[in-house]
């Protein structure tokens, strides 16, 4: 029996899940829609992998989630670590990529830059909280063209003169894109439009001020699309490093934090069969009126957070058992 | 501002009450104000620590387009209606040559009379602008003296009112300067004052770096001369004060610190220059920089991603530079 590792990369687009050996080998992978239920999908993802998962030979002895869903999910699955995804990313494509200096990375709602050196992130920066020029504005846009996202990659590199778009905000990009449409700039020069003005906009925010230094790994749903690829490849004039699991990088990197922790804890695959539910109370306490997040298990409460002080632990507790706070 | 005040006849010391926000220039004048009203013997109140209720009646009764910290501004002013006959608004221009305020606090008094103008309350101001030889002693004697006080009793209020505020001043300095020798690793809170006490917005950022074990120092706490001073250093024609203070900080403990978290609030007009300055000016100094921007929302997840991974390569930076390369493998 071999002990092995799970991490769980649960973003606000997709949810992914791996298991790995001691030597970093991908026992089993899988890659699925969150579709705004991260214990729906985590449930689904679990299930997943289990199916290619050998129980014979291997254990999993401990767990890693990451992401912007990473507590509920730390929680659903009783997790022994619980890492931001920066670290997790960082910690993956160090990993697998050791003499990368510079990752660039677009997700679903966030767009981040992660500067490496001797292995080891330095420097970071992330998209401040807007999600201009990120996954989710190429989604919008291409609903709008009618596109699907998957496409818009082969799409852009057809182009021979990419339309300027004003990538600032998805706002003024779409009143922008409209008005490009009906001038009549064609479908392709639109679509590279976008790639650039998304590749643009990331350099002009998230990459201001950092030294981009090769070799150049680009990760996150993003990365997928050959037309931003090949926009980044113009404008920092390097060649740009997609890696076939780039997308599986946070939950790499979640199950080797995962395994670094001394924490050891088997996860023998019984959550699917258990019923979670959330429900959001407000405190009341005082006039900040924190909104709490309540976690149930089959009907038990067994977690809770976001208040800002101790009152809000005692909300919680009269949420979980009415009667025992009467007493 | 002659308008704004009120003529002598109108006051009767020993029943007014003058209410003072807690927000904005409150965390650099507080003693100041508190301590020239008790002088004078003149009551105050001053309002309650930023909650979540401030902060949305704030942003009801600014204009959209104003900073969070002017929307929170707001929503203290109006905690305070039914509570005083006067709220304390000072008008702050500049204090010299490139030492200027936000043109928000030129405003101010304007803005909350303006806003405030169906509300029972009465602004109560001094003007401070050294173009008109109004230094900050001449304009709050002026005050008082318009609120009917001899000339001899403000002056002697002011004098020791600015006493106690320089002593609570280097006070604050001497302890905020001292955490630079602390081990482990220090971080730097670069932001306005009236930020990073805020009880709703600012003080949980410093109490989840408290809580992570990282020493955090404020730069906003400095010897103010010898930061402006040092200021020009990164920038010869900066003209912010409050930037100044900031800027100047950061450069006279450029080798005392791991890393610099930039907290700055939407929208604000000094740091969206000064700090965009300072990220591109770092590529000599290389020093890892955290911007973040806070804005009217209630969640905190994106702050602690932010917050989090921005230790975590601080404290991986540190293991490398201490020569321990990568973390052993279990």
């Amino acid at each position: 029996m071999e002990d092995v590792y799970m991490g769980i990369d649960v973003g606000s687009i997709s949810t992914k899940g791996v298991i790995i050996t001691k030597e970093n080998k991908i026992l089993s992978s899988e890659y699925i829609w969150t579709e705004g239920n991260p214990i729906g999908a985590v449930k689904k993802l679990v299930r997943l992998l289990e199916k290619q998962f050998d129980k014979e030979n291997y254990r999993i002895v401990a767990t890693g989630t990451t992401g912007s869903a990473r507590k509920l999910v730390g929680t659903v699955l009783s997790a022994t670590v619980v890492k931001n995804e920066i670290t997790a990313h960082a910690v993956g494509t160090t990993t697998f990529h050791p003499d990368v200096r510079t990752i660039l990375e677009i997700g679903g709602q966030d767009s981040k830059i992660i500067l490496v050196e001797n292995g080891v992130a330095v420097d970071y920066a992330m998209n401040t909280l807007c999600a201009a020029g990120t996954g989710a504005f190429l989604s919008s846009q291409s609903a709008r063209l009618g596109i699907p996202v998957e496409d818009m990659g082969e799409i852009a590199v057809k182009s021979q003169h990419p339309t300027q778009i004003a990538a600032r905000c998805t706002v003024f990009a779409e009143s922008d894109l409209v008005h490009k449409i009906q001038v009549g700039h064609t479908k392709e020069d639109i679509v590279a439009g976008l790639c650039q003005a998304v590749v643009g906009n990331y350099l002009n925010n998230v990459g201001k001020g950092k030294k981009i230094q090769s070799p150049v790994v680009f990760q996150g749903g993003v990365s997928k699309n050959i037309g931003v690829v090949k926009a980044f490849e113009n404008q920092l004039g390097c060649p740009i490093i997609v890696d076939p699991d780039g997308h599986l990088m946070g939950a790499i990197g979640a199950a080797i934090l995962a395994r670094r922790n001394k924490e050891r804890r088997v996860f023998n695959f019984d959550v699917e069969d258990m019923e979670f539910i959330t429900r959001e109370i407000n405190c009341g306490g005082c006039p900040n009126n924190c909104e709490i997040i309540c976690v149930y298990r089959n009907g038990e409460m067994i977690d809770s957070w976001g208040n800002r002080c101790e009152r809000g632990d005692v909300a919680a507790r009269k949420a979980a058992n009415p009667n025992a706070a009467a007493v | 501002m002659d308008e704004i005040r009120m003529p002598k006849a109108e006051y009767n010391h020993h029943e007014m009450v003058v209410g003072i926000p807690r927000s904005l220039l409150y965390f650099r004048y507080g003693v100041l104000w508190e301590r020239f009203f008790q002088e004078l013997g003149v009551k105050t109140i001053t309002s309650a620590p930023t909650n979540l209720k401030i902060m949305t009646n704030g942003s009801r009764r600014a204009a959209s387009e104003m900073c969070l910290a002017m929307k929170i501004y707001m929503g203290h002013v109006e905690s305070l209606i039914g509570k005083c006959d006067y709220i304390l608004v000072p008008r702050i221009l500049d204090f010299g040559l490139r030492r200027v305020m936000c043109v928000n606090f030129e405003a101010l008094p304007d803005v909350v009379s303006n806003i405030f103008f169906e509300s029972p309350i009465r602004v109560l101001s001094y003007n401070i602008d050294v173009s008109k030889k109004l230094d900050e002693r001449r304009a709050m004697v002026e005050m008082a003296v318009s609120m009917g006080f001899s000339h001899g009793k403000s002056n002697k209020a002011y004098k020791k009112a600015r006493k106690a505020q320089n002593e609570a001043d280097s006070r604050a300095v001497k302890q905020n300067e001292a955490k630079y020798k602390n081990d482990g690793i220090t971080l730097v809170l670069a932001g306005h004052s009236y930020i990073l006490e805020d009880e709703y917005i600012g003080k949980p950022i410093m109490q989840y770096l408290n809580e992570n074990g990282v020493n955090v120092v404020r730069a906003d706490l400095v010897d103010r001369k010898a930061a402006l001073r040092e200021s020009e250093r990164l920038s010869p024609t900066l003209k912010w004060e409050l930037s100044r203070e900031i800027v100047g900080s950061l450069v006279m403990h450029v080798h005392d610190f791991d890393g610099v978290v930039l907290l700055s609030v939407y929208p604000c007009a000094l740091d969206s220059m000064v700090n965009d300055m300072m990220l591109r000016k770092n590529r000599i100094t290389h020093v890892p920089i955290l911007q973040m921007t806070l804005d009217a929302q209630t969640g905190t997840a994106g702050v602690e991603t932010r917050l989090e991974s921005f230790l975590d390569i601080l404290k991986m930076r540190k293991e490398v530079e201490a020569g321990n390369g990568r973390e052993a493998e279990a």
